[in-house]
This record gives structure tokens, sequence and C-alpha cells, in this order.
């Protein structure tokens, strides 16, 4: 203690190493201050598994590889600097043996740290397995020996003799097992409130009211907490919030946007059909092989009547919502682009694997071959892709919309038109096409007398021509005969040939290989009876159903690995889009396969029934309190001895504000502001009459802004929402200083803090005491403490003025109390 | 207002680590750097290897400049004007402007630039070997500022950062001055899979696309140079006490946590917030140069000149204060495919004084040495007429761009193209050649400076790129 009190007065981060040394014969505080940075910094980009490379077959990223060493022996002996390879290598002491190569020596006292790490026994923490395989591995043969294209095995549940009354469920013995393997325990549960809180959150992406709050510790009080939380846990699944929550973790995943993105960023007023699809989708739980039917070959589901036909040919919205070029030199480059694109976006959603990577060569690190790439493309390519711009400068690459069945009184912001003008509007199209065929003739005529052609028939005039075709073809694409609006989606159909795709050398059209390869799938997936493609199918629907097929090692995995990140904060893989061999090992790899197993087969798909078997969980139950012990041994929490704390994300934090201030509106918009405004470049939407500058100006729910690529609402883009054009699983979180911006200064919570204000003052009347103690109530579900009231006190003795109150509630919102989940 | 106090941060370090955690604190942070989520923040992380610039201006110079009449003296095409070229419809169309040779030595700049060649010709590295993919703006465009024109990637300034980090913690690190909202917008200075921080701000409204602006007689998207940098309801006073107790409060969550990184980041957010409210705008207040200093660049003379060169007068104030890259869009189109002469010279006019201002603004504060400034359009134009029309065509084969300062040699051509300045023959430059140079000027290897995005390292120059070790003083 004494001398922690010494050095207050020393600059802090001086401070803080002469702390890390203080400890330093305290297990492995040394290596992760000292040697794992110097590690990462300096060797892991030749010798690790995550950067694919173990140059001299030596691996420096677990304990294991370290102690075996490559080629040259073992790379670190405990107790024995001078017979360290490691220690000899980056002192420079032999000549061939220099590391890091082709740098400059590391410092003295990083050396020395080094001989000081291995003369006290080289404690290594990194004592998880990343798996055996110290190589790539990119053949079949091997391929299908990584763990993630095994098939998942039924494991033996575990079973603890010492904390026997702890578990709750299966999971909660996989955790417990591996906790108590190194000597950890489970923390205790957490408080009623913060459970609530937490549930609250997860499930729905709001707050509970207090209200909500005092029923259910009311009920916890009465009948337990088990039954008190079963019973939330139902009506928060039931609830429509459920859905505008998990569909928003999808719309992540399915790299939705309402905009072409790219070079020529035109928006797409009919994705948002898309989005309420998906969160309906996971309000009626439909199970999720049928879910990825619908999006990858809904057009070719059967449906019973016209409604289903239209939420059918919605769902392969999912397909079409990529970024596209629509400036690309070629129509044929672009419809290879829009294919690569679908192929990338399906394969890492539902397999965490990046076929992709196998457009220009075999794939580098996994087991995908060009030939599988382009069993692919074949695929993709005969189907046809509907995504709905109209042609016009800075877009060549207009597209169709699907026609759904008008019956149904979906809403349509195309205006009608005259039946007039669209006769008229037919009657211009032949009238142009009559003009440049004359043109064009004469045009010729002149090329045969050697006279120039261009007065005739320019590029340009070809070019105007082809705008002005687009632009009417456009116009009466959206109509029906009689000039009533169509009801339009994006989506995706069986193209107009089917036919397999040879492959490219380089991936470039330029140069095709002479053989054709078969639609299909990767190879390295073995499935006992995999689907076949007919000859007259494109192979989308086998496509799913080679997915959801109970022998699939990946589909299920992924999934469940994905419903767990979001619970528990961090993926059983941490790398959520990628379960190959550059991706991370799973935390509890058995746990994982057990999850996948009960989500086919107990679940039958139901990613509700899976969400409501975890948070029941006791595990999920943890309090996430720091405990010292624990977090010396395990300090990311990757064998959960608490809950992880997290940060709200980008909507929950809008939502919480709005929900507190009493402003939220819980119903869902029509359309989207996107929807309403048109089809239109961009870069003009600042000038569109309807949209306001923070692209906000709502208090509908988060989930329902519009989502243009490259031009987010200011709250999305500053917290961190999914980059749109890419798969996301897990999102960033930040932390700097224009997020507090938005506290202080946005018209956002300028307004929402002006309706808390009101609203407290017609909750609390007008005493100051009674009014922020309320406010207080009303942001964190509870009473402030002394020291809360003191400092509240204190900023209305400051601040007396008539706005004060509104400051207060301002202030409340902008802590990142608020915004932190416990 | 600059030394506000900083009494509760600092008090919420001292109390994390009173409370013994202070250490715990830096074990977990040293983990978190180990895994591939580290670099989460703008501190300064040392190069590669001792850098010659420290930070860049890159003026972009937005449609594709016409290298054969401005830096690419082509005596052949000259003599070969109206000559058809290569047997085809098209007809050679010789420069109109006059090069002459300036500085010590010798450099070859047409009358088009004349404060710039009066005055920096010594100080210029001239690459007349440009080449590009694609002759086709939005995909020349994407291509020179983020290397693909296929994919979304992060920019040259997002990498850049993401390498070096910034020095001002008040300021974002990365800043492009009314950035084209076309041509690929955001993705222009956007971070892509790199975390958030390392994008650009985008300070002043977006550049509208030049068919809307023609029609429109609108230049600029409407609103504030720099969004939530002010509230006009709120007072500073009532501010601070607003953050001492937003600060007291998470200070309250902190002891009772120990450890929250989360926390204790925001209470810092929110101090640095507080303090960038002054010096963003102090910064972005170009009235209060000397009156010489605003004449030197220009400001005050009429129009795009004006804009201009109040852009450039900023990019110096935004670099001094420590941001390390900072874009200029001119803003002025160098498409010139019809009355190429009128449009080049008032092009030029525009951005000629505030360029060569620049320079000298910083020369005369010692900043040139450390500051690489890079003028570059995404590709070049045809030695030969558009139709029978008095422009020029796209040119990708064969293009030049400059840079200056920041360890480039002055007075300095490398390259060339074809005698008709149509193709890059020798010492051909392509964009990632030209990307990999500007990070080795900054101290970055481009083959080291990557990043892991669902399971592959990238980087800015993919599989390519060679330093242009030539250029180097």
């Amino acid at each position: 203690m004494k001398l922690r009190r010494t050095i207050f007065f020393v600059f802090p981060v001086l401070l803080i190493t002469d702390l890390s040394l203080a400890v330093e014969s305290t297990d492995t505080a040394f290596f992760e201050s000292k040697i794992r940075p110097v590690l990462v910094e300096n060797c892991y980009k030749c010798h690790s598994v995550e950067s694919g490379k173990s140059k001299g077959g030596l691996l420096l990223d677990t304990q294991a590889g370290t102690l075996q060493g490559g080629d040259n022996g073992p790379a670190v002996v405990p107790g024995k600097p001078d017979e360290s390879l490691l220690v000899a290598a980056i002192s420079h002491a032999q000549p061939d043996l220099e590391m890091p190569p082709k740098k400059a020596r590391l410092p003295d006292g990083v050396i020395a740290d080094f001989k000081r790490w291995i003369e006290s026994g080289a404690a290594d923490p990194r004592t998880e397995s990343t798996g055996s395989l110290s190589h790539a591995p990119t053949d079949l043969e091997s391929g299908r020996k990584f763990w993630a294209f095994q098939k998942p095995q039924p494991p033996p549940v575990p079973k603890s003799d010492k904390n026997a009354p702890w578990p709750k469920s299966d999971t909660d013995q996989f955790i417990l097992a591996s906790l108590e393997k190194k000597d950890l325990t489970p923390s205790p549960d957490a408080a009623p409130a913060v459970l609530l809180r937490r549930l609250h959150f997860d499930l729905t992406g709001l707050p509970p009211s207090q209200e909500e709050q005092s029923a259910f510790l009311k009920r916890v009080d009465e009948s337990g907490i088990d039954a008190a939380l079963a019973e939330r846990t139902d009506q928060l699944l039931a609830s429509k919030s459920f859905g505008e929550r998990w569909g928003r973790h999808w719309l992540d995943v399915a790299r939705f946007a309402e905009s072409s993105g790219k070079e020529s960023n035109f928006t797409f007023p009919e994705a948002w059909r898309y989005r309420d699809y998906v969160i309906d989708a996971f309000n009626r739980d439909i199970p999720f092989d049928q879910f990825i039917a619908e999006q990858l070959a809904g057009d070719l589901l059967p449906a019973k009547d016209d409604a289903e036909r239209a939420r059918l040919l919605i769902a392969t919205g999912y397909l079409a919502i990529g970024p596209i070029s629509l400036n690309a030199m070629s129509k044929e480059q672009s419809l290879a682009d829009v294919a690569d694109e679908q192929i990338n976006a399906s394969t890492q959603a539902f397999m965490a694997t990046t076929v992709a990577c196998a457009r220009c060569h075999d794939h580098k690190f996994d087991p995908v071959s060009m030939e599988d790439y382009y069993a692919m493309v074949g695929i993709f390519r005969s189907s046809k892709t509907y995504y709905g711009t109209a042609v016009g400068p800075d877009n060549q690459l207009g597209g169709d919309l699907i026609h759904l069945p008008d019956s149904l009184d979906l809403p349509v912001f195309y205006k009608a038109i005259k039946p007039e003008k669209v006769a008229e509007l037919k009657q211009e199209k032949i009238d142009l096409i009559e003009k440049e065929n004359e043109a064009r003739k004469k045009a010729e005529q002149a090329v045969k007398e050697g006279k120039d052609p261009s007065e005739f028939f320019s590029l340009q005039m070809a070019i105007a021509g082809l705008w002005r075709k687009g632009a009417i073809d456009g116009q009466l694409s959206l109509v029906g005969e009689e000039g009533n609006p169509n009801t339009m989606c994006m989506g995706v159909t069986e193209g107009e040939e089917i036919k397999n795709s040879p492959v490219y050398e380089r991936g470039e059209l330029a140069t095709p290989l002479e053989s054709e390869v078969p639609r299909g799938f990767p190879e390295v997936v073995q499935l006992s009876d995999p689907p076949e493609i007919p000859d007259d199918e494109s192979g989308r629907l086998q496509y799913a159903e080679w997915l959801t097929h109970p022998d699939h090692p990946l589909t299920a995995r992924v999934l469940a690995n994905r419903v767990w990140k979001h619970l528990f904060r961090t993926g059983i893989v941490r790398t959520t889009d990628n379960f190959g061999f550059n991706g991370e090992r799973p935390s509890h790899p058995d746990l994982l396969d057990h999850l996948a197993l009960q989500l086919v087969t107990e679940h039958k798909w139901s990613v509700k029934g899976l969400i409501r078997e975890l948070v029941l969980s006791r595990s999920y139950r943890q309090s996430s309190d720091f405990r010292e012990s624990a977090f010396l041994k395990d300090p990311e929490n990757r064998l959960l001895w608490r809950m992880s704390k997290r940060r709200l994300d980008a909507e929950e934090i809008r939502d919480a504000i709005l929900f507190v201030s009493g402003d939220i509106n819980l119903t869902r918009p029509v359309a989207s502001i996107i929807g309403r405004t048109g089809d239109r470049n961009a870069a003009l939407l600042p000038f569109a009459k309807n949209i306001p500058a923070d692209l906000d100006g709502s208090v509908h729910r988060s989930v329902y802004l519009p989502v243009v690529r490259d031009r987010l609402p200011d709250v999305l883009e500053l917290f961190d929402f999914a980059e749109s054009s890419l798969v996301t699983g897990d999102r960033e979180t930040t932390n700097v200083p224009m997020q507090a911006l938005y506290f202080m200064n946005s018209d956002f919570v300028e307004e929402r803090s002006t309706s808390f204000a009101q609203r407290v003052k017609s909750d609390a009347g007008s005493e100051r005491e009674a009014q922020f103690k309320a406010a207080f109530q009303r942001c964190f579900n509870r009473r402030p403490d002394s020291e809360e009231i003191v400092l509240a006190t204190e900023f209305f003795s400051n601040e007396p003025g008539p706005d004060s109150l509104k400051r207060y509630c301002q202030a409340l919102l902008s802590t990142a109390t608020f915004r932190n989940l416990d | 207002m600059m030394n506000a106090p900083f009494i509760p941060s600092r008090r919420t370090l001292l109390k994390s680590i009173s409370s013994g955690f202070g250490y715990l604190a830096y074990a977990s942070l040293a983990a978190e750097e180990s895994s591939k989520a580290g670099r989460k923040n703008l501190s300064v992380r040392s190069p590669h290897f001792p850098a010659r610039a420290k930070q860049v201006i890159f003026l972009c110079m937005k449609g594709g400049p016409s290298h054969v009449d401005t830096f690419d003296y082509k005596p052949e095409l000259q003599k070969r004007n109206g000559e058809p070229w290569r047997g085809g419809p098209a007809r050679l169309l010789s420069s109109a402007q006059e090069f002459k040779q300036h500085g010590e030595s010798g450099l070859h700049i047409s009358s088009l630039f004349p404060h710039l060649a009066k005055n920096h010709a010594d100080d210029l590295c001239v690459i007349n070997s440009m080449h590009t993919d694609l002759p086709n703006h939005p995909q020349a465009y994407a291509q020179l500022h983020t290397g693909s024109f296929q994919f979304v990637r992060p920019s040259l300034g997002a990498w850049s950062l993401y390498g070096l980090g910034s020095s001002n913690q008040n300021l974002p690190g990365f800043v492009t001055l009314n950035p084209p909202s076309d041509m690929g917008g955001a993705n222009n200075y956007g971070s892509a899979f790199l975390p958030a921080i390392y994008q650009g701000a985008k300070i002043g409204g977006g550049q509208l696309p030049a068919l809307f602006s023609a029609l429109s007689g609108k230049t600029e998207e409407p609103g504030p140079p720099m969004k939530n940098i002010d509230n006009p309801h709120v007072s500073r006073k009532t501010q601070r006490a607003q953050i001492d107790l937003i600060a007291g409060l998470d200070q309250r969550k902190l002891e009772h946590d120990h450890y929250h990184p989360e926390i204790e980041g925001s209470i810092q957010s929110f101090e640095l917030a507080y303090r960038m409210q002054d010096e963003i705008p102090d910064v972005l207040d170009i009235q209060s140069e000397p009156e010489s200093i605003q004449k030197l660049y220009g400001v005050g003379r009429s129009g795009d000149g004006d804009r201009f060169a109040k852009q450039c007068l900023l990019a110096r104030r935004l670099v001094e204060s420590g941001v390390r890259f900072v874009e200029v869009t001119a803003p002025t189109s160098w498409d010139h495919h019809s009355l190429l002469n009128q449009n080049l010279a008032k092009s030029s006019e525009v951005t000629d004084q505030p360029i060569a201002a620049l320079l000298t603004d910083l020369k005369n504060r010692g900043m040139l040495k450390d500051t690489l400034v890079v003028w570059s359009g995404e590709f070049g134009r045809t030695p030969y007429a558009q139709g029978l029309g008095d422009g020029r065509d796209h040119n990708n084969k064969g293009y030049s761009m400059w840079m200056a300062g920041g360890g480039v040699k002055g007075g300095y051509a490398h390259g060339s193209t074809d005698d008709f300045g149509y193709k890059a023959i020798d010492k051909p430059v392509h964009i990632h050649d030209l990307h990999a140079t500007i990070l080795h000027l900054l101290g970055l290897d481009h083959e080291r400076l990557t990043y892991n995005y669902a399971g592959r390292e990238f980087r800015l120059t993919d599989v390519y790129g060679n330093v242009v070790t030539d250029i180097v003083a």
C-alpha cells in the first residue's frame, strides 16, 4: 500500500508499469504486460495460427507451440534462458538466427524481460488449444479433418460434484466444467433488477419501465426467481419488440441497406420490405432452416395464397440488397460481380466461410477450390436479380423489380399516372427506337460513302437515347396498363437460361477455361445424401437444402454461435463470421456442438427456443461484478466466470433515450424515409424536402431508421453501426469524443431532454428534490443514493436557471452508466 | 477554455489505481492489444522505420487533369497537331499551353501554373509515368483513394491514421474538406473494415455531382461545417457543470465496478469533447490568420478561387494542429471533355495561387520537410481530341501527378510517357506503387501495415505495390 501511495503523484503511465513490476512474481501478469505484447507485435506475423504462418515450423501463439518449438528445437525451455532458442534469436546471438528478421534488435530491456520470464518458469496462460494443425488445411483431406468441417457429435454432458447445486441446464454443466478445470468458480446470480434490465435489452433492445420492474420484483418475491424469469422471458419473446431487436441482428449479417453503395450510390426504395419481412420472421419464429430457404429461394417455394407468395418473394430480397456497382464497365462484369457478392454474403452469413476468396485462385487458408466457387457461380448466374434502379447518368445498369400481386393492398409510393400518359410514353419509346434506327442507317450509309458518320449518329446520341429509353422503361415498369402504381419488391427469380459456369482464370471474364463446372457446393462438406440440382433449376433451392441438411457441419453451429454471441457478448467462436483456419477456435467446442445439435433436434431450428434455453441458464444469470482472482486467471472472461459487461449498441442507445424521455412511438412506421422518397442518387438526399439533416427526425424505433450505404443517420454512424457493405456478426465498440458531442449538442438529445424534463415535472411537481429524484428513478429504475443526491444538489446550486432540470436530465442520459449494461 | 480543468478523469485514473486495479487494467489492456481487436484509439504509434513525412495534405484534382497541358511536355505532339491518331478517326490535339523550364532544376511546367512555376519548380517531384486500371471516373477515383475499385476498402488516409495514430486527440486524425458526395462518396474517406475511429471526418458540405450542380446552381450540400460541434441553447458554464455531474455519476459506477474501461473511456471522451468544441472552431477560423497570409493564399478572390484558398489555408492549420492526413478536394472539375482551353484556364486559375501559397507557407514555417503534399487526379487525358471536338477524353494509361516536401526529391521528374503522352513507358508507376511510396515516406512498410478482417490480412496495396525509391530524397 505504501508503494502505491508514494507514487500517486508520478505520471500515471509510469505508475502502472511500476505496479506491474511489483506483481511480477504473481502468476501471469508479467507475461501479459511484458511478454505477450512483444510476441504479438514482433512474432505473430510469421508464427501464429491467426496469421496462417508458421515459419520454420514454429508457432508462438500458444504455450504448447512455444515449448514444442519448430524445426530447430524448443523455443523456450522454462527456467533455462540460455537453452531457449527464442532468447538466442532475439539477442541476435547467432548470425543465421536473428529475430525479428530485417529489423533492429529489440531493446535490451525487452530481452532482459524475456530472460527473466523464462528464468522464473515461463508462466504462460495461452494454454487453450488453437487446433492441432500448424498449417492451413487447404486440401480436401486435411480440410475434412479441420474441426469446423467435421459434423458435430453429441458430446457427453459433464457433471460437477463440487458445485452440484449451481447448474440449471446442460449449458451450465459445460461452462462449469471448463471453469473448474482452471480452478475458477461461477459468479453468484445478479440482483433481480439487474437481471431484468439485462433480459429486456438482450431480448427486445429496450429497458424495462418502472412498472414492469415493480411487477417483476413482486413476482420474484411471490414465486421465486426461476418462475419469474421464465414468465418474463416468455412475455418478452412474444412481444413484437423481440423481432425488432433480433431481426436487426440478422440485418447486420444480411448486409441490409437501402442503397446500392459503391461508386454510384442509388437508393433502393423497396428494400424496406425485406427489413419488415425479417422482423416478422423473427417474431413468428419461422424455423431457421425455412428462413434460409425463403431468403435463398422463396420464389420456388409453394404459397397457399397471394399474401404468402408476396412474403416469399420479398424474402429473396436478401440476395438483391447487396452493394452493387451501377457504373461498371460492362454488363457481363457487373453480373459476375453480383453473383460474387451473393456467394460471399451467403457463405459468410450461413457457414462463416469465405468461399468468395476462391474467385481468382484456390483458397489460401481453407479447403475451398476455384471449382467450388464456380460451381456456385453457376447457381447464381442461372438466377436473375431484381435490384431495381432506374437507368440514368451514373447508372448504366438499371434493374427491374419483381411485380407483387396487386390484390394485397401493400403500401406503394409510386404515383399513379393517367392512362393517356402510359400510351404516350409507349409511343415515345417506339418513336425513339424508330428515329434511332433511321439515324443508324444514315450513319452506315455515310461510312460507306467515306463521310463522317457522327453527324447522323454519335456515341453521345446513343447514350442519350439509352438513358431516355431507360427512364421510360423505368416509369412504365412501376405502373399497370391503366397507370395505376404497381406493388414491387426486390428479389431473385430463376434466370432465363440455366447454365453452368466455366472456371475463369484469375477470375477474369476474358480468360474462361474450357471445361464447365456443374452447379453445386463446396466439396469439403460431406453429406449422406446431398441434394441434386435438376438440369432445369438454378440450384438455389438445393443450396438451402444443402445448408440445412442434418449432416452439414457448419450451418447450425454458426447460428448457435451467433445467438450465443448476442446473449453472452462474445461468441464461443469469437470470429462469428469466420470458422475457417484463420478464424479463432471455439472456447467451448463441446458446448458449441451440443447447442448446434439441440438447435436442430430439440428446438427444430427455433431461434426463440434456443434463446429461451440460454437466458434461463444459470450462466446467463451471473453477476457481472469484478472478482480479482478470477480476473487474473482469465482477464478476457473467455470461460465465463461472470457475465461480461457490454455497451448498448447504437439502436439501443437511441431507443433507450426515446423510452426514458417518453417520446417513443412503438408502432411500426410505414416503409422508410427512403421508400417514401423514391429512387435517386444518395448524394441528392440532403435536398429532399422530407429528409432531416441527421437522417433521423423520428420517434420510432431505430431499426426503422433509413440505412443508406455511406450515409447513415448520425446516431448509427457514431455508435458503431454495422458496415452495411459487409457481413457483420460482431460490431465494434469504440469510445470517441464525437459520441460525447452527440450527447452534448445534437438536436435529437436536446429534444429528448426537453420532453424528459417536462414529463418529470408533470410526475413530480415543482419541488426540486422530488424532481431530480424522479428523473433519476425514470432513467435508472432506482432511487439515487446519498452521494448521488449530493451530486444533484451541487449541480442545481451551481445551475439555478429555468433550464436546469432539462440540463440535469440531459446529463443523466449522457452518463456511461446509462448506456452500459451489467 | 483550452486549459479547462481535467480533474474528473485524473481523479478517475488515480482512484482506480488507488483501489489497486491499475495494473490489472494494464494487464487486461495488453491482452486486448493482443487480440486483433486492438488499436482502438488514436494515440501516436511508432512507424516501422524512421519517417520522412509526418503528415499528408492530399490536393485532389477531381475529374482528371490533362497531363499534356500541365506537367508532361510533349514536343512531338506539338508538331503533329491534327494528324490522325494511330490511323483511326481521332486527331491529335497539341497543347495550347506554353511549356517552359523553371527553377534551377529546369522542370517543365506549362503556363497554366505561373505561381507554382515561379516559386516552387524546385520543390516539385513530378511523376510523369502514372497509370491506373480504368478510364472511368468512379472506379478510378475509388482506386486512387482506396487502391480498389471493386470492393469497399479503407482509404489511404484511414490506413495512414491506423499506422501512425494522431498527435492531437482533440481533433480527428483524418480530415477531408468538402469531398464530392458522388464518385463513391464516403467510401473515399471511409475506414471499411478498419475500426470506425480511422475514418475521415468530413468538414464542410459535400460537393455535388457536376450534373446536378449545373442544374440547380448549388455546389455544396447544406449544413454546418461539422456536426454537433456547438449547442446554441446552452452556455459553457452549464456544460461544465453537466460534465462534472456526468463524471461524478460515472465515477460512482466505476468505483463499484473497479475495472470498467468503457466507463473510464467515456469520462475522458466527455472532457475531450468539451475541449474540442473550442479547438475545432478555433482551427476552422481562418479569419484569425494575419491578413498577409490570407492574401498570400488568395482569400477574398472571387468564387471558387476564394473557396479553394480557404481550403488550402485550413489544410495548413489542420496539419499544424497535429492532424495526420488532410484531403482537400478542389472545387473545380478537371473533366474537360470540351472547351479544353477555357476550362483549363479556369481550373488552373482557381488552384494555382492557393497551392503555391500553401507550399510557401509550409516552407516558411519549417513544415514542408515533414509534410508530404500530394497533387493528383484520378487519371489523365488523351493526347487526341474527343470526337472532332475541342476537348480530351479520359486516359488511364499514362498521366502525371506531383508530390512536394515530406522527403521527396525536389525539381525532379520521374518516368515518362510515349512521345504523345498516351501511355506510361519509362518507369511506369501504378496507383499501388504510389500508395506504397506514400506509406513508405510516412515510415510504414506497405506489406506490413495489415489488418485482419474475415480471416485474411488485408493491406492498402493488396498483393501489389513497389516503393518508387528513385523519388525519395
